[in-house]
């Protein structure tokens, strides 16, 4: 066992020469880890934290907001082994074809690659996350046999599934940090840091590549790393920052040329109470509300817009949940008893239920991390996120809801009462799903994207980013399993490329 | 003997009725208007009487009356109706407005645009 190291306790002025350095302990960092052990490469990982919370070095983390609210920046993510897993909720879901392609009316859409390219590596992904077996819209003959599927009929809108990061024990779900930290000190070729912040990317004579990475303890102690190659994972908004801040020999930072380090930023905006659905029938499965045991599998049903819909209606993906039974008013229950009458059904016994969802937003050049003249306590500049929402985004949405209001009466199973009528009502409810995304995005053409398809950052031969702020769009599937498939990916990458 | 019967039948009327009320009280719905009222003539009852629930009807139509700047004139709109229901029930106008999408919202519900109409004549004759 490999015991891990304490970089507050290394001399000052060590420097390490590891064939692979990854900084970042987050669930990007550990994969890739895993994915590299037993090889003949000597890597090495440089975590910011320790194995538990430190108030100290969660205000690293600090940063300014402005536009569209948002969760500070500190609050946002978890910096210590294991980064955001430590307060994730564990919901899983795959990219879906559409999300891969170049949509006209979606600005800045399409992958380097399509789905087919990820695929090999969902397997291995869902293992890692502990999702259990991979159903998800596989899983509909079988939980409609469990429960009757609330009918809808033909149109946009279908019923997928989420699933989750299974419990065990106390621990729910997978916290990469706890439950691989064993895994790692048995990688002979790993040594871990604890406490080891990177401060700096230093470039090469002629920034084709970096040279070093500065590493910084809160206890004042530097250590010097040079790595035949680096990936940085340490999160899409920390990636950023550490590679805008290092602009001792080009001015905009390392792989900004094209001012596009930090561009794009985005999240899944998760607007609560967005809308009222009516059961005529009155109860819904449980499915619906929470994820149910199936199996070696938590699962939980969800309305997504089809490929085709969001061709046809123009609009981007969205997962609808059910969330919690509501009481009607009086013109409300009179709405429902016209249309119930209507389409010929019986809504004696219905129920009315809150509907929550997940949003993907456009892609935004102006929703962006800029650096702030504020410095941390280890001297990085601090980060002022910029937020937008527009509002063609929530205008995508309402289209996609409506449809199924549609579907439902079309099945005389329910309808929808859309309970956001201004951009006032859905600000108003919104909430974010801590999910950072694009900041470092993913294009063949150095004009429109930090890192390659192989996630190497345009220009630089040595320095790769991981994790999902390499996503050009950002479906509205929960990015977890999803990106560690891309690390997977870039695993097999790198292995060949250090070889 | 006769009284007894006779009571027992309005017991049983009564009770039929507490008990639909119960039925539909599960979400406060309101008692179908035909066990309890009478409206007043209109020249389009041909076309409202296809509302099972007129007082239900009133209320959405009277929420989709006060959520549009343009008000629609009752002659029009009842022509309108009457053209698109011509030999065809409520129900299948219905299911045609929902294939094709033509859907309207009031406050937020979402419902089928001839069904709508329909409630906004019902409330402007009410």
């Amino acid at each position: 066992m490999n015991a891990f190291v304490d970089a507050r306790a290394v001399p000052a002025g060590t420097i390490l020469e590891p064939d692979l350095a990854i900084v970042g302990g987050g669930p990007v960092g550990i994969t890739l880890a895993l994915a590299l052990a037993h090889t003949p490469l000597r890597i090495m990982l440089f975590e910011s934290g320790g194995m538990d919370f430190d108030p100290a070095t969660q205000a690293l983390y600090a940063g300014t907001n402005a536009g569209v609210r948002y969760l500070p920046l500190d609050a946002s993510r978890m910096r210590y082994l294991g980064g955001s897993t430590n307060h994730w909720g564990g919901w899983c879901r795959p990219l879906d074809p559409i999300d891969f392609e170049k949509r006209d009316w979606v600005a800045h859409s399409g992958w380097p690659f399509g789905i087919e390219t990820l695929k090999p590596y969902f397997a291995r992904a869902q293992s890692l996350i502990e999702a259990g077996l991979w159903k998800y819209d596989g899983a509909t003959p079988q939980m409609a046999a469990l429960a009757p599927l609330l009918k809808l009929g033909d149109g946009g809108v279908y019923t997928s599934w989420f699933q989750f990061s299974k419990t065990r024990g106390d621990v729910l779900p997978t916290h990469f940090g706890t439950r691989y930290a064993d895994d790692l000190k048995r990688i002979p070729n790993l040594r871990l840091y604890l406490h080891a912040n990177a401060t700096a990317l230093k470039l090469s004579p002629n920034a084709a590549g970096i040279a070093a990475i500065e590493i910084a303890t809160l206890n004042k102690k530097a250590i010097t790393v040079r790595p035949r190659m680096a990936v940085l994972a340490m999160g899409a908004v920390e990636n950023a920052r550490l590679m805008l801040a290092s602009n001792d020999v080009e001015a905009a930072g390392v792989g900004n040329r094209n001012d596009l380090v930090g561009r794009y930023f985005a999240d899944h905006p998760i607007p609560r109470d967005t809308a009222t659905l009516v059961s005529f029938a009155g109860d819904i499965p449980g499915y619906y509300f929470n994820p149910a045991v199936f199996g070696a599998t938590l699962i939980r049903a969800t309305f997504a817009p089809t490929d085709e819909f969001k061709r046809t209606h123009r609009v981007l993906g969205s997962l609808t949940t059910v969330e919690s039974p509501v009481e009607l008013g009086e013109l409300d229950k009179a709405a429902v008893v016209t249309a119930a009458l209507a389409v010929g059904a019986d809504a004696s016994n219905a129920k009315a239920f809150s509907l929550g969802c997940g949003l993907e937003l456009e892609p935004d050049p102006e929703r962006r991390l800029t650096l702030t003249d504020q410095r941390d306590a280890l001297g990085l500049p601090r980060l002022k996120l910029t937020n937008r929402v527009s509002d063609s985004d929530f205008q995508r949405y309402r289209d996609t809801i409506k449809e199924l209001g549609r579907q439902l009466l079309t099945a005389g199973s329910g309808m929808i009462r859309l309970n956001n009528a201004t951009r006032a009502a859905w600000e108003g409810a919104l909430d974010w799903g801590d999910h950072h995304l694009g900041t470092t995005r993913m294009h063949v053409d150095p004009k429109q994207g930090v890192v390659d398809a192989d996630l190497r950052v345009h220009g630089m031969s040595n320095l790769f980013v991981a994790g999902s702020g390499a996503f050009p769009t950002y479906s509205a599937s929960n990015p977890t399993l999803n990106l560690l498939a891309l690390t997977l990916r870039l695993a097999d990458h790198l292995r060949t490329a250090l070889r | 003997m006769s009284e007894r019967r006779s009571f027992s039948r309005r017991a049983v009327t009564i009770g039929g009725g507490i008990a639909l009320a119960l039925g539909l009280g599960a979400l406060g719905l309101s008692v179908p208007s035909l066990l309890r009222k009478r409206y007043r003539a209109s020249a389009y009852d041909d076309l409202l009487d296809d509302l099972v629930d007129r007082d239900a009807a009133i209320k959405v139509g009277a929420a989709f009356r006060a959520q549009t700047a343009a008000k629609p004139e009752p002659q029009a709109l009842g022509k309108a109706l009457r053209h698109r229901l011509e030999r065809r029930t409520l129900a299948d106008v219905t299911g045609s407005d929902l294939a094709q999408s033509r859907m309207l919202e009031v406050k937020g519900w979402v419902m089928p645009e001839t069904l709508v109409l329909l409630s906004v004549l019902a409330s402007e004759e009410s």
